[in-house]
């Protein structure tokens, strides 16, 4: 290491010290090595070096630890070590400790003569140098000072601490970050991943996954001072140079480097190179995506044509087919979203539905009785219900106030919102109310303009939707992580830069899930979104290419802007009411159809979105035989699918390792 | 460490209905919208202002009250310079579970110090005439504890609002101030032996 070679020394600081204790010889002492740490640029490559002061450097006692010289380095780690002690002494409270905590460490070949080394041998076996690329992971500590712990990829054990007394430790994060990609580890907020983008993602899934009493997110957010303080985007920026440079060089075929969607992105490439030690991704061609267009809403006389003598619906797919491409006209839509919802059998006659009606009014007044005649006694102690009604009395003054339909303070439509959901409780106890669900009430009340059949309605969709409101909130997860699946999978330029601003599990889309989009069109472009979603065509979990289309749109303003975690949610955020619902679902069915199309589509894709999978890409997911081929999944098959997408994801995080895909 | 930073995150938290979003919303645009919905997910404002010459911009988090919701709000408690503990005068139930809101927010913004962690109480409302805490009772809960300072808002009417805010901005500045000062004092008492470089290398 010693050696002259061409370098050039990018960052340098003293009085970056090792704490250990020299307790070979079973005497207690406490070890402080000085020294100085640079990074250099040695003939393009990039080292951390760190040298003892006064280090009479005998270059074979330097450990490197290089791609393939792992096994020179060992670094012995023990627990019981004394600065250990001492540093939990002043930090008793700290878990992550058990994590960090300072190792003493030999050297193997300096393991002889314990106690009797002198002080350059006991100096020197603290030099240590390594390349960034075989860095996994660094820690960062603060203790009054800053110090940082090195975790390097092909050694399960660690460098010693450095500690900055002297400062320094913020340059030398900066300088690193000038050659990787430094992100937060989802697992320890300490913790910076060193170049490993894809490793972030699938732990995020597994957090979502193995969900405890940590809940979902738990640590998938971005430190705010490294995203919004811009340092992130420095990186990125400096990624996408790197890459424009390299597209200079290497002139890839067009396709390679075409988004999956159909759309490049100017100035953005993805390092396809399949050079050892990055991960090769499957792409897929998708082709073209077909222009579709829409069309005008069913009108009531086309709804009537499609009566028998007896009331009951004819030609029920076309009908669906219809509303699906254009939506219903607003005055057939009290008539044909009973239908839609499944409160109205399609092949029932006229008088079955009356006498379906007068039933379930019954039932429901029975039902609103319950809760109705509750004295207040009774009421102060059923705490569930006591905070029910107050959650719902709460919300009804907050739900689409500025509608007409809902407006000013005395406005009965607000009582009959209330009476549905406290209704809504009683016939479902256990779920009860829960913040969402006044948002798929109210465009349901306004259509029908009747408690009865609006509460039906409700709970027809709410069948649909129940899964979001449940207590592990497992139905918008298993969302998040079929819509990163397909978004990966056809959007992979996208995907990947989300996924190194920590957004690849999607949670901005939270809202959008949870309530179908309800906050983020205007109400009139709800009922058609709404009206359009349950003919259940074109596919199954259509919204999600709804999403899908709409990310699509989006994601050229927040590569170009490289937005980082806050203000991609910020940006999806504010995004609210100014969506065209037409355009959002025209896009949505060109991305449905361009799928079908695909030959070799990935299995996953197929049990998301329903279709056929006779042909199982194995070495995509090798779970894929085990949800069998057949018949696309019908719901209550989705299980499966979802299974076998975790599995997938898994499957994925498990190969990545530490290869490194450099995307976008 | 020691470098300022010009970026504080605030995040509100308290009970569905106290007030969360209006109370940011007032605080950032001047705006008091009686038919706001209830937030669903997470959102953020930014806000520029300058207390004791120090420029900084607040990052203001809300979120989604509802119990329901916990495990998709909690992630972002992480970075936290400072929490607004909010209730609502009005609603006693909102004051007593001030508490858990505190617990919450330390087990899952992984305080290092929960002692010394800079909190600010609102009690939110202050317009409304039907009060069920007393502003005796609020006092005394902050000063037991932590020594919290307390301010009673109103979204509505915009009652110190903004002086809440900026207190919120002094507690983080002051705390950086002491933590810069203890500085070499921490470092000395690390090493019980200590040893200078020179000694070291000797
Ligand atoms: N009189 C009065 N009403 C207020 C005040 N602040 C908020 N409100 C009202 O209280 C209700 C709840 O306010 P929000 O800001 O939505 O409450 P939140 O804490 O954000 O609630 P969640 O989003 O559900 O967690 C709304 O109807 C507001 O108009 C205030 O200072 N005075
Ligand atoms: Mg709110």
């Amino acid at each position: 290491m010693a050696e002259e070679t061409v370098q050039k020394v990018i960052y340098e600081h003293e009085g970056v010290f090792i704490h250990s204790s020299s307790d070979d010889d079973g005497i207690e002492q406490d070890l402080l090595v000085s020294g100085s740490l640079r990074i250099v640029d040695r003939d393009g490559e990039i080292i951390v070096e760190y040298r003892p002061l006064e280090d009479t450097v005998d270059p074979s006692n330097m450990l490197c630890a290089g791609k393939d010289s792992s096994s020179v380095m060992e670094w012995a780690q023990s627990p019981g070590d004394r600065s250990q002690q001492l540093l939990e002494t002043q930090q008793s409270y700290e878990t992550e400790w058990d994590m960090i905590n300072a190792v003493s460490f030999k050297k193997r070949p300096c393991s002889n003569g314990e106690g009797s080394l002198n002080h350059t041998q006991e100096r020197s076996r603290w030099a240590f140098t390594f390349s960034v690329c075989d860095l996994r992971s660094l820690t960062v500590k603060e203790e009054g000072w800053t110090f940082l712990l090195f975790k390097l990829k092909e050694s399960s054990t660690s460098l010693p601490a450095l500690h900055f007394h002297q400062g320094g430790s913020r340059e030398f994060l900066d300088s690193l970050r000038k050659f990787a990609l430094l992100s937060e580890s989802p697992e320890d907020i300490t913790c910076l991943l060193v170049s490993t983008p894809n490793k972030a993602l699938s732990q995020s899934f597994e957090n979502l996954l193995d969900d405890n009493n940590f809940g979902l997110v738990h640590k998938f957010r971005k430190d705010p001072y490294v995203t919004t303080l811009g340092s992130f985007s420095k990186v990125t920026n400096y990624i996408f140079d790197a890459f424009r440079g390299t597209e200079e060089q290497h002139q890839r075929p067009p396709e390679e480097v075409a988004d999956l969607l159909g759309e490049v992105i100017p100035g953005l490439e993805i390092n396809q190179q399949e050079e050892p030690g990055f991960e090769v991704i499957t792409r897929i061609d998708l082709g073209t995506r077909p222009q579709v267009t829409r069309r005008e809403p069913l009108s009531a006389e086309y709804w009537i044509k499609h009566q028998d003598a007896e009331g009951r619906m004819i030609r029920i797919p076309h009908l669906k087919q219809t509303i699906f491409k254009g939506g219903l006209c607003h005055a057939i839509r009290k008539e044909a979203w009973k239908f839609l919802l499944g409160y109205f059998p399609w092949n029932s006659t006229l008088e079955e539905r009356k006498a379906l009606q007068r039933n379930k009014t019954d039932e429901y007044f029975r039902m609103k009785l319950q809760w109705k005649s509750l004295s207040e006694e009774q009421e102060k102690r059923n705490s569930r219900l006591r905070d029910y009604r107050s959650l719902i009395e709460k919300d009804v003054n907050r739900t689409d106030r500025t509608n007409r339909f809902y407006e000013g303070i005395d406005n009965p439509s607000l009582v009959l919102l209330h009476d549905i959901l406290m209704t809504y409780c009683m016939y479902d106890f256990d779920l009860g109310y829960v913040q969402g669900m006044s948002d798929l009430l109210s465009p349901i009340l306004f259509v029908m303009e009747n408690e009865v059949d609006a509460f039906w309605c409700f709970v027809s969709f709410m069948d649909q939707m129940h899964q979001n409101f449940e207590e592990p909130m497992q139905g918008v997860k298993t969302q998040l992580i079929q819509l990163s699946t397909l978004l990966r999978l056809l959007d992979l330029a996208f995907w990947n830069y989300l996924e190194s601003q920590d957004s690849g599990y999607l949670y901005f889309c939270f809202r959008w899930l949870l309530i179908r989009f309800k906050r983020e069109l205007s109400f009139q472009d709800v009922l058609r979104l709404w009206e359009v979603m349950w003919t259940g065509l074109p596919c199954q979990n259509f919204h999600l290419l709804i999403c899908c289309a709409i990310l699509d749109s989006e994601k050229q303003k927040i590569m170009e802007e490289n937005y980082g975690f806050n203000e991609i949610l910020k940006h999806i955020n504010e995004l609210s009411m100014k969506l065209d619902v037409e355009e959002i679902l025209q896009k949505a069915e060109g991305i449905c159809l361009q799928v079908r199309g695909c030959k070799d589509l990935p299995a996953p894709v197929s049990n998301i979105l329903g279709f056929p999978t006779e042909v199982f890409i194995s070495d995509l997911t090798e779970s894929g035989p085990k949800s069998g081929p057949g018949p696309g999944p019908r719901p209550q098959q989705l299980q499966d699918a979802c299974s076998s997408v975790q599995e997938h994801l898994r499957e994925s995080s498990s190969h990545n390792g530490c290869k490194v895909a450099f995307i976008s | 460490m020691t470098t300022k930073t010009s970026l504080l995150k605030v995040i509100l938290l308290g009970d569905g209905g106290v007030g969360k979003s209006s109370i940011m919303n007032r605080y950032v645009t001047n705006k008091f919208d009686a038919h706001l919905f209830h937030t669903i997910g997470v959102e953020f404002l930014n806000k520029d202002l300058e207390v004791d010459g120090h420029q900084v911009t607040l990052q203001i988090w809300d979120t989604a009250g509802q119990e329901r919701f916990r495990s998709l709000r909690t992630p972002f408690y992480r970075g936290s310079d400072c929490c607004l503990l909010t209730f609502s005068v009005d609603d006693n139930q909102s004051f007593l579970n001030l508490g858990n809101w505190k617990k919450e927010f330390i087990y899952y913004a992984d305080v290092k110090e929960p002692e010394k962690f800079p909190f600010v109480v609102l009690g939110n409302k202050l317009d409304v005439t039907e009060r069920q805490v007393s502003t005796e009772e609020a006092q005394q809960w902050c000063k037991e504890n932590g020594d919290y300072p307390y301010y009673e808002t109103s979204a509505k009417d915009s009652t110190n609002v903004a002086i809440a805010f900026e207190e919120a901005v002094r507690r983080v500045l002051a705390m950086d101030e002491r933590t810069d000062h203890l500085i070499p004092t921490d470092t000395v008492k690390l090493h019980r032996k200590p040893r200078s470089a020179a000694t070291c290398c000797s």
